[in-house]
């Protein structure tokens, strides 16, 4: 281990021990979940020791609980897709479902969608969804949708342009 | 599916002072996502295709900034499930995240309830201890729940309503703070005698006398219903009360009361999980429906006064709007599943005889 690992090592140590009772305290208020907080306070110190960088927190807790919020958000927006997903295989007819086992991995898939095209419109992002995942092409979803074809394109341009800042522009 | 022979064209980005990590210009990226719509998201034609090849080789940051876009063309694209799937677990993501946001709002409603009563006077803190309303139950769109109170009431929440309770002072209260109530006062046998029933809202506050009876916020005013016996309205700012008895109508507004037009439906009749009238008007009927549905419906000026008559359910506004779709001149279209415009049926096919 490196003299700067050790270090960082020791200070997130020392975070640790003064302050893990209560970012688990302040998690639990926030998910009303003792089990998943648990999991959650390890995961901030976690993402600590991954930074790789020196933590210097002058005020600690204010620190911890902004990365935890952060925890917090991700959580809920996983859980609220999670009961988006099962509603919509409720609801779908039976032989254009997927099957049981293909799920699970779909929801990763799901989460990582959302995650991707969260900051654009729901219009946008359904017409891009339909260019990427059925293959169509813009007139076909112009036709689709019920808009006109430089509406569809400009969605598209929209949407690639978003998808080229996540993706290139960090 | 997607190829195209610029889909095959592989740009060498062999230019040494170009590192694969480099920012480019605003306008070479936009000029990439222009070429990217013309030949992966449409059907190019040769022409399209060989003035693309010029501008490929014009530059080579065109070649780094079209390697980027066009990779782009197969994101998400190894999803086995198809988009209309996607899209639909979407939206109800979005209904969700919707309704956490009302559920926010309607906190900061309440909040701005309180400030208000410190304000205006209107809530004075011996007539309404809101700082004691402990119990509160909300909807969300499209749900209806019905409560048992302690002291034997029925209240039912419509469509995307809150509100607040307390039975435990001198009178038991109800605050409305958004959507629409229907009650039916209980006996209060626990207490020796019956204590004085009011809803509270913010234009003013009704006294129950002994009854069943629907209360509806809207932005210009409360609108009080009575189906059986009456209730008394007390305006916040006037002292002008009014008795409501059975079969009437009325709205409450800060200053005053003043008889109220239901334009054809019957009020309560959601209670039974539908809109009922006679010769409603239809954009008055789709403004109604619209409450018990996310997003959208839109309403062509051609097709607003039609008339109709009868039982619409509010349960499957979807299939409703086929019902009317069926039964009356029009014709709807889903942009998404949110959203529905409705307009004049389709003539393409009278057109073509």
């Amino acid at each position: 281990m490196s003299k700067p690992d050790l270090t960082l090592h020791q200070e997130v140590h020392a975070l640790y021990i003064d302050h893990y009772g209560w970012l688990q305290g302040w998690i639990r208020r926030k998910l009303g979940n003792a089990f998943d907080a648990n999991d959650m306070a390890q995961d901030v110190f976690m993402r600590l020791l991954l930074r790789k960088q020196p933590v210097q927190a002058h005020q600690p807790r204010a620190f911890l609980s902004t990365i935890a919020h952060g925890f917090v958000v991700e959580h809920w927006r996983r859980r609220e897709l999670e009961l988006a997903w099962q509603e919509t295989l409720a609801s779908w007819p039976a032989p254009e479902a997927p099957p049981p086992e293909s799920r699970l991995i779909f929801l990763e898939t799901l989460i990582e969608i959302d995650r991707t095209l969260d900051a654009l419109k729901p219009m946008v992002r359904n017409a891009f969804l339909m260019a990427q995942l059925d293959g169509l092409t813009c007139p076909q979803i112009a036709e689709q949708i019920g808009v006109s074809l430089a509406t569809v394109e400009r969605y598209i341009a929209k949407a690639l342009r978003h998808c080229y800042a996540l993706r290139f522009e960090p | 599916m997607h190829s195209t022979s610029a889909a095959n064209t592989q740009p060498q980005n062999d230019n040494p002072d170009i590192p694969s990590s480099a920012a480019l210009p605003d306008d070479i990226i936009d000029a990439a996502i222009t070429w990217s719509i013309k030949l992966d998201y449409n059907e190019a034609n040769e022409d399209i295709k060989r003035r693309f090849e010029d501008w490929l080789r014009a530059n080579p940051m065109h070649a780094v900034a079209w390697e980027r876009i066009h990779s782009l063309r197969h994101s998400f694209s190894d999803t086995s499930a198809p988009s209309a799937i996607v899209i639909s677990a979407m939206e109800h993501a979005d209904q969700q995240r919707h309704q956490s946001l009302l559920k926010r709002r309607k906190t900061i409603q309440l909040l701005s309830l309180a400030t208000l009563a410190i304000g205006t006077g209107w809530l004075m803190r011996a007539q309404l201890p809101w700082q004691r309303l402990t119990a509160d139950a909300s909807t969300g769109i499209g749900e209806q729940r019905t409560l048992q109170l302690a002291d034997g009431t029925e209240l039912i929440l419509n469509t995307d309503t809150a509100i607040r309770t307390d039975l435990s002072g001198e009178n038991r209260i109800i605050l409305l703070l958004r959507g629409e109530i229907m009650v039916k006062t209980g006996t209060d046998m626990h207490h020796a005698e019956k204590r004085p029933f009011l809803v509270y809202t913010s234009f003013g506050k009704m006294q129950a006398l002994g009854t069943r009876f629907t209360v509806r916020l809207a932005t210009e005013g409360a609108l009080i219903s009575v189906q059986e016996h009456a209730v008394a309205l007390y305006p916040a700012q006037s002292k002008a009360s009014y008795v409501v008895k059975a079969n009437e109508s009325r709205w409450l507004r800060e200053s005053g009361t003043e008889p109220a037009n239901l334009q054809g439906m019957d009020a309560g009749s959601w209670v039974h999980g539908v809109i009922s009238g006679n010769n409603i008007r239809l954009a008055d009927l789709l403004a109604e429906l619209a409450r018990y549905r996310m997003g959208h419906i839109s309403c062509a000026p051609e097709i607003a006064d039609l008339r109709v008559s009868g039982l619409f359910h509010i349960k499957d506004t979807d299939k409703t709007l086929q019902f009317l779709a069926h039964t009356q001149p029009i014709s709807l279209s889903y942009r998404t599943r949110l959203w529905v415009s409705v307009g004049p049926a389709n003539t393409d096919s009278d057109a073509l005889l």
